[in-house]
């Protein structure tokens, strides 16, 4: 057994690595994400995941339904960490995965001149939570802090970030990305050419794809309350979608209470995969699994019981709160 | 696993748990106490909502069908708590937008020309604190929104004893519930909850709205009731409301830390908040 099988094996029952295997890891991930492209190119099948956001346990349960990596490829759409108990073994264990499932070199050689598909293989792209400053307040930097005595795993894991790809397009004609569209992008080709080895932007065509949400009361562009983020309406998308010849966009990043939801007219679907978010909210989970022939599937899925998720829970003593 | 009561002590204090499918609760001192905590709401249940308070925007998370009661057996009064009445409340107020800090990025940025701007309270703000009403009969149900007319609060002097409060009596039932929240979409967090614990002398409770916008302030409003058991047929509660409110430069000027990390439980911080608004009233 290899070290890397190892490692999978010891993830896969959420037991973190030692730092220095995470350091080692994060270097070989680092090795395969930088050759990929901004549109990660995808074959079907291909099962879909939205937000997971470190519910260790409730991602078994995803793999559990969708079947394991590799035998099912998959595509997962950002927001792996923060907010739930086990951001450490999430990412790592993903990243783990992506290590074992990818061949060494480069993809989009083997893609585009030897032709060769590799149908195991497991893509992760970058979401709004795969940052530094976001992790710092929203419990992945804590997690890391508690888990490992010292902010190094943080600094490995969201150096690895910087790395990860902005978005994937499944054979031509899905285009996947965790928040949405933006108005400096009108092209798959514009978003070719961000340098994306950096922190999100608080501005910018980067910051829209990982923020950016549909909304129902606008056709056009709509700017956010808080004065900073955009909201798209349906005619964006249907012209988005026209000029780069796909059928529909599938991201992630806000909570459905039924896992999935379609807007405007089919042209855009959100698939949430975080069941019981933030372990109250009472939500089912949705994947979405493409056939070699782009059918659809969705599977819903519920949140692991609570016996399966390791710590014991216990007995909170009265609160005498004032 | 959900907090327990000790038997013993209920027994001593003379007091019930309700029992009987999914409800949860106490039965004590003329009383009944119970809560209820449910999924966030459906889409579809969603689409309703914004149609009776008219509205293209709730939060991420409504828990429409949690909520908190307390029944006053004999004179009937009803003090409950829902997500929906504090809605009302949020768009009565409508408070105007409160900027983030990229905002000010984002005026000089490049935008489509045929741009909206949506102007509603996306921090749902609300000046709820607690329903009222008088029900007769359990059965044909007399509820009246947000505020009843049929029963006052009126100012005075007295406050709640928070000495008495502090002792540590047995606890004989506790429970805390969320009534809705939103994380401003990882601008940072806006929730209502209401807390309540019931011991042998009197219940206790604790409606809290929390607001963090990162990097530009927070607002902390709190109202607590306390009722101390007695035995006649009207009870006496108490409601103090306090507001509180900051902006990250405000407490940065004090020497205080201004990153978001530092603020991410209201428990601790509330002190260094400044008081916006108190009131005292008695039912």
């Amino acid at each position: 057994m290899s070290d890397l099988d190892r490692q999978i094996e010891q993830l896969k029952r959420c037991e973190p690595l030692k730092e220095s295997e995470v350091k080692a890891l994060c270097l070989k991930a680092m090795e395969i994400l930088v050759e990929e492209s901004n549109v990660q190119r995808v074959d079907a099948p291909v099962t879909i995941c939205g937000d997971i956001h470190g519910q260790f346990y409730d991602m078994k349960e995803l793999f559990k339904v969708g079947g394991d990596c590799p035998k099912t490829n998959y595509l997962f759409l950002g927001d792996f960490v923060d907010r739930g108990y086990y951001s450490v073994e999430t990412f790592l264990l993903l990243l783990a995965l992506k290590t074992t499932c990818m061949p060494t070199i480069g993809t989009h050689l083997i893609d585009s001149v030897l032709q060769v598909r590799y149908p195991d293989r497991i893509t992760l792209i970058r979401g709004n939570h795969e940052s530094r400053q976001i992790t710092q307040v929203y419990g992945f930097y804590d997690e890391c802090l508690r888990k490992y005595g010292s902010a190094n795993v943080w600094r490995y894991c969201t150096d690895i970030f910087d790395y990860l790809s902005l978005s994937a397009l499944i054979e031509n004609k899905i285009f996947s990305v965790h928040g949405g569209l933006s108005p400096a992008i009108s092209t798959l080709d514009q978003i070719r050419i961000i340098d994306r080895k950096q922190e999100v932007p608080h501005d910018g065509a980067m910051c829209d794809l990982l923020w950016s949400d549909p909304e129902d009361v606008v056709d056009g562009w709509g700017l956010s309350p808080r004065g900073a983020g955009f909201l798209f309406g349906g005619s964006v998308v249907t012209t988005f979608n026209h000029t780069n010849d796909i059928d529909y966009i599938c991201r992630a990043h806000q909570l459905v209470m039924e896992g999935y939801k379609w807007m405007f007219n089919n042209q855009i679907v959100t698939v949430w995969s975080a069941p019981n978010y933030c372990y109250r909210c009472g939500n089912v989970a949705a994947i979405l699994e493409l056939d070699e022939n782009l059918e659809r599937k969705f599977r819903v899925f519920d949140a692991a019981p609570q016996e399966t998720r390791g710590a014991p829970a216990k007995k909170p003593p009265p609160d005498y709160f004032l | 696993m959900e907090w327990q009561s000790d038997e013993k002590e209920l027994k001593a204090a003379g007091a019930e748990l309700l029992g009987g499918g999914r409800r949860v609760g106490i039965r004590l001192r003329g009383w009944e106490i119970e809560s209820c905590k449910r999924s966030i709401l459906s889409s579809s249940l969603v689409q309703q909502w914004e149609e009776k308070l008219q509205t293209s925007h709730l939060p991420e998370m409504v828990f429409g069908e949690s909520s908190l009661v307390l029944r006053h057996l004999n004179s009937g009064i009803k003090i409950y708590f829902n997500a929906f009445d504090a809605l009302c409340g949020w768009k009565q107020e409508a408070l105007p937008p409160v900027e983030v800090p990229a905002a000010a990025k984002w005026k000089f940025r490049n935008k489509p020309t045929d741009q909206v701007i949506l102007d509603y309270d996306y921090t749902f703000t609300t000046p709820y604190c607690g329903s009222t009403g008088i029900e007769i009969n359990p059965e044909t149900e007399r509820r009246s929104p947000y505020e009843s007319s049929c029963l006052n609060w009126e100012d005075c002097q007295e406050q709640i004893d928070m000495v008495a409060l502090a002792a540590k009596e047995p606890i004989l039932f506790y429970d805390e519930i969320v009534l809705y929240e939103d994380e401003l979409a990882d601008n940072g967090i806006s929730l209502l909850t209401v807390k309540v614990r019931v011991m042998p002398s009197g219940w206790f409770l604790l409606l809290r709205f929390w607001l963090r916008v990162d990097g530009v302030l927070m607002r902390l409003r709190d109202t607590r009731m306390h009722c101390i058991f007695g035995e006649g047929t009207k009870p006496i509660v108490l409601r103090e409301s306090c507001w509180r409110e900051a902006t990250f430069l405000a407490l940065s000027s004090k020497g205080y830390p201004k990153d978001s990390a530092a603020y991410s439980d209201p428990g601790i911080i509330s002190e260094r908040l400044p008081i916006v608004r108190r009131l005292t009233q008695k039912l």
